[in-house]
């Protein structure tokens, strides 16, 4: 165990601000709205600053040998559950990401989030996800990051179900609770399952180290590393929104747009990708897993891509967006592990999404904000395009997850692809850039349509009535019980509005500042977090392939959305068969509603109350019964016949006496 | 002659005229259908029973004995038969399972007993004392066993008041 | 050896005695006769305590102060006996054990 040194109080103070913040606003000051963010946003800023600097003076660590700090928190006879912190580059470089996209979160929401009567509560959420969070990645007891694991997911739901008077709003949040929930009983079987092959140490003690030490002694058999390998993927699957159990990401866009893009583009929905490059070198030690992680992140890509081509909401579709590219990390993460490269590709194109997806929604709150809807035609209607840093840092964010240069999300797609490539099966590679394809196209048709929207009278316009009208009409989506009715009242709230709060622009234009340098520090950060650095051989064919599947996805969204004569209407429209597919979302939710209403509430839930009334309640009123009639069958000797009863006193004593005598 | 008319052949038969009284009168007292015969019974027995304690060198216990259950408890016994049921009325059926019932059950008793009483070796004090004067009845009376003879005097007491209010009718009758 | 200088006639005696009463105890129907048969039963014991003292005691006073002691306590027990008899038949018109069965299970 290291000694406590400065490191720890600094980790301590990291984790531990954040968690005051959130006792003390939901304690004394949620009725104080400014209170309430001033004490949040001091303790967002020092975690922000503590992260920076550990940053930058631990920057010689290495994956090989990480710095712990650790305290034993609780100790009992044999058990010593430990408390610390465990610092290596992976977990230096996204506590410094976390820190600073939380941060600037929390500066956007004073402009979104004004005059919300839960404005006190919602920063104390925020600080509560920003302690858990923060806690999550500098974890270095699986325990810990386990109970982190979990409190992120409790905010989550407390951010998501925010606007909680909304039924579907707390819907949603139940919903992703639950969700993720059920992913994390395969994580804890998997824990268990660890503990119970590595025979020395016991669940309260298991630290990453451990694992990623033990696989690479090997300690553990294949057949083993797969098992805990597969069950710890289903706790990632449920965070990440992997295909099956990515159903409560597009729902949990019924929070709040900051929250949208703290929590599920940038960090929260990244803590399984992250948990999977921690314990990499653990997973890489079984390549059956790593095939089965290569096979759902593809079909997650794949699928969620064809839906955010036929979303109407914005937020819809960069929430489709997020699912794919959390996807795509993890093929990215999957086949360096099967080609034995490092994470690096995995875990590069983590950092470049978070800039660029948390920019494309704050953008898309921002829009959200002015024009009262989530649905981008109705905002292109409206004049989206007249917002100008909105509009010009949106098309920054659509470049850069298109992957185009300069942009950082070129160079991060073009490492997953790199690694993609070297795997001996090129239908992966094909796969990835059909991805890519899809979701240039997806990304540039929300582009497009804010971009050129149609003349009035257009046919296409026709499609859209009824939402126009509803939005005119002073009902926005998602808004109904949000502060700002006056906004919602159409364009009547224009004239108040002279451009962008430069609270809400600020953070904007940091994080395309970030989207934009991201790129060229691609070589450093190698070094950095692998310690090792590949002269880049530059693969030109796969290069032209990648940028010629973004161009050509962009100019497929041009040729249907974007050019004077379109129409309007996607390629898709053609085949209404996959059309209605894709708009069913895959009929995923209603594969969900199937499986629990046949299996967890007609088998399970039917047996559990069986057990319940008849076993467990019919036991308690047996004894009762019993109890009740034994005692009636003890009364008839109650016979009031005094005479009766003496004579059975008397022959008994006479009979015991007897009895002894006799045998002397 | 002599032999049939000396002091412990004499002796010998009162004591078994004595056995035979008690005996007999308990018998009285137990197996008689008219309550009379019974406490007459009663008191037949209980005179036996001062003969035996005559015979046991206590005359003063003896004397007691006669005095207290014959002379008053008896009398008591036959003032609650009058003020009880009347004597002309038949009595109920003799139920024979409860009379075999109460013979084993006595019978019982009595071989546990006297199979305790047989298989016991009685030993006297080491030292025993020859004092049998009532004089020093008394003077234990009032030393050794003072506290039992205050609370004796207490019970009675009590029992006195409780018959009263029993026998009375309870509360509110007068 | 005279039969009354021998302590076993005098236990045998009260043994014989005890059963009579024991047995009227548990045959008898009428209280009084319940009464008389405890009564049989107390003077058993008070046999069986003289018999001791006389035999076995260290001193003899003390068996016959337990003695009177019992004839005391019997007095007692009878007078209340006999109220609450007297009770009964007030309340039930009857003193047949047999008739006094209101506490039943």
């Amino acid at each position: 165990m290291a000694p406590v040194d400065w490191i720890f109080y600094a980790c301590l103070a990291t984790v531990g601000l954040p968690l005051l913040a959130f006792g003390v606003i939901m304690i004394f000051t949620w009725r104080k709205p400014q209170l309430s963010l001033a004490i949040s946003l001091v303790c967002s800023t020092i975690p922000l600053i503590i992260a920076w600097i550990l940053f930058y003076t631990l920057r010689d660590a290495t994956l090989a040998q990480p710095i712990i700090r650790q305290v034993n928190w609780m100790v009992s006879d044999t058990v010593i559950v430990p408390f610390g912190f465990l610092l290596d580059p992976v977990s230096l470089l996204m506590l410094a990401i976390v820190g600073t996209i939380s941060w600037l979160i929390q500066i956007y929401s004073i402009g979104y989030m004004g005059g919300d009567p839960g404005f006190g509560r919602y920063y104390a959420d925020l600080s509560l996800f920003a302690m858990s969070m923060l806690s999550l990645v500098s974890a270095s007891g699986m325990l810990q990051l386990f109970i982190s694991w979990e409190l992120v997911g409790l905010s989550s739901y407390l951010l998501i179900g925010f606007w909680y008077e909304k039924f579907s709003a707390s819907e949603a949040g139940k919903k992703a609770f639950v969700v993720t929930r059920f992913g994390d009983i395969g994580f804890f079987m998997g824990l268990v399952f660890l503990t119970y092959y590595l025979k020395d140490i016991n669940l309260f003690g298991l630290g990453i180290a451990d694992i990623n030490s033990a696989a690479i002694a090997h300690k553990l058999t294949e057949a083993q590393i797969t098992l805990c390998a597969l069950l710890i993927f289903c706790g990632i699957s449920g965070k990440s929104a992997q295909f099956p159990i990515h159903v409560w990401l597009p729902d949990a866009m019924e929070g709040p747009t900051p929250v949208s893009a703290l929590l599920h583009s940038a960090t929260m929905v990244a803590a399984g990708v992250f948990l999977m490059t921690r314990l990499f070198p653990f997973f890489a030690g079984s390549p059956t897993a790593m095939t089965w992680i290569l096979l759902i992140a593809t079909i997650t890509l794949l699928l969620s891509s064809t839906i955010g081509m036929v979303a109407r909401d914005i937020k819809q579709v960069w929430a489709y967006s997020t699912v794919s590219q959390l996807g795509f990390m993890a093929m990215g993460l999957a086949a360096a592990g099967l080609a034995g490269s490092t994470m690096f590709a995995g875990y590069y194109h983590l950092t470049t999404h978070a800039a660029f997806k948390a920019l494309l929604f704050l953008c898309a709150g921002v829009f959200i904000h002015h024009f009262g809807t989530n649905d981008f035609f109705v905002m292109s209607k409206q004049g989206g395009r007249k917002l100008l840093i909105p509009m010009v840092t949106v098309t920054i964010g659509a470049l850069a997850l298109s992957g185009i240069f300069p942009f950082a999300g070129f160079f991060s797609k073009e490492a997953i692809l790199g690694v993609l490539w070297s795997l001996p099966n090129k239908l992966w590679v094909g796969l990835g850039l059909f991805g890519a394809f899809l979701t240039a196209y997806y990304t540039f048709r929300v582009i497009f349509v804010l971009l050129f929207p149609r003349p009035d009278g257009h046919p296409a316009w026709e499609e859209f009535k009824d939402e126009l009208e509803a939005a005119s009409g002073g009902h926005g989506h998602g808004h109904a019980s949000h502060g700002h009715e006056e906004e919602a009242h159409g364009h009547g709230g224009h004239e108040e509005h002279h451009g962008v709060p430069w609270v809400m622009a600020f953070p904007l234009i940091v994080l395309a500042g970030f989207t934009l340098i991201l790129g060229f520090y691609q070589a450093p950060l190698e070094k950095f977090l692998t310690g090792e650095s590949h002269p880049h051989e530059m693969n030109y064919l796969l290069l032209v392939l990648a940028v010629g599947c973004a161009l050509g996805g962009i100019g497929l969204a041009w040729l249907d959305w974007g050019r004077r004569g379109a129409a309007w209407q996607g390629f898709i429209r053609k085949m209404p068969v996959l059309e209605n597919f894709f708009i069913q979302k895959w009929y995923m939710d209603h594969f969900w509603r199937w499986f629990l209403n046949r299996f967890i509430y007609g088998t399970f839930s039917r047996i559990c109350t069986y057990n319940d009334r008849r076993v467990v309640d019919g036991g308690v009123d047996a004894v009762a019964f019993s109890c009740i009639g034994s005692g009636r069958l003890l009364s008839l000797i109650q016979t009031a016949l005094l005479q009766l009863n003496l004579l059975f006193m008397v022959l008994v004593l006479a009979g015991v006496g007897i009895y002894l005598l006799m045998g002397r | 002659m002599s032999s049939l008319i000396s002091p412990q052949s004499m002796a010998s038969g009162a004591f078994i005229l004595v056995l035979g009284i008690t005996v007999l009168g308990a018998l009285i007292a137990v197996a008689a259908k008219n309550i009379f015969h019974n406490v007459l019974g009663l008191a037949l027995a209980l005179i036996g029973v001062a003969g035996v304690f005559l015979y046991l060198n206590s005359p003063f216990v003896a004397l007691m004995e006669i005095l207290i259950y014959v002379g008053a408890i008896c009398i008591a016994i036959c003032f609650a038969i009058m003020l009880s049921e009347p004597l002309y009325l038949p009595g109920p059926p003799r139920n024979l399972l409860k009379v075999i019932g109460a013979l084993v059950g006595a019978g019982a008793v009595f071989v546990f007993f006297a199979l305790l009483v047989k298989k016991t070796s009685w030993l006297p004090a080491a030292e025993r004392s020859q004092d049998w004067s009532v004089t020093t009845l008394g003077h234990y009376l009032l030393t050794n066993y003072a506290l039992i003879f205050e609370v004796i005097s207490l019970l009675l007491l009590v029992a006195m008041l409780g018959a009263i209010v029993i026998a009375r009718g309870g509360r509110g009758s007068s | 050896m005279l039969l009354f200088n021998q302590l076993e006639t005098y236990l045998y005696l009260a043994l014989v005695l005890f059963g009579i009463g024991l047995y009227g105890v548990l045959a008898r129907r009428n209280l009084i006769a319940v009464l008389i048969s405890v009564e049989l039963i107390l003077n058993a014991a008070s046999i069986n305590f003289m018999a001791f003292n006389r035999f076995l005691a260290p001193h003899p006073a003390v068996g016959q102060i337990i003695t009177l002691f019992i004839m005391a306590v019997a007095a007692a027990e009878a007078a209340i006996a006999l109220s609450i008899i007297i009770a009964v038949y007030r309340k039930l018109r009857s003193i047949n054990v047999e008739h006094a069965t209101e506490l039943r299970g």
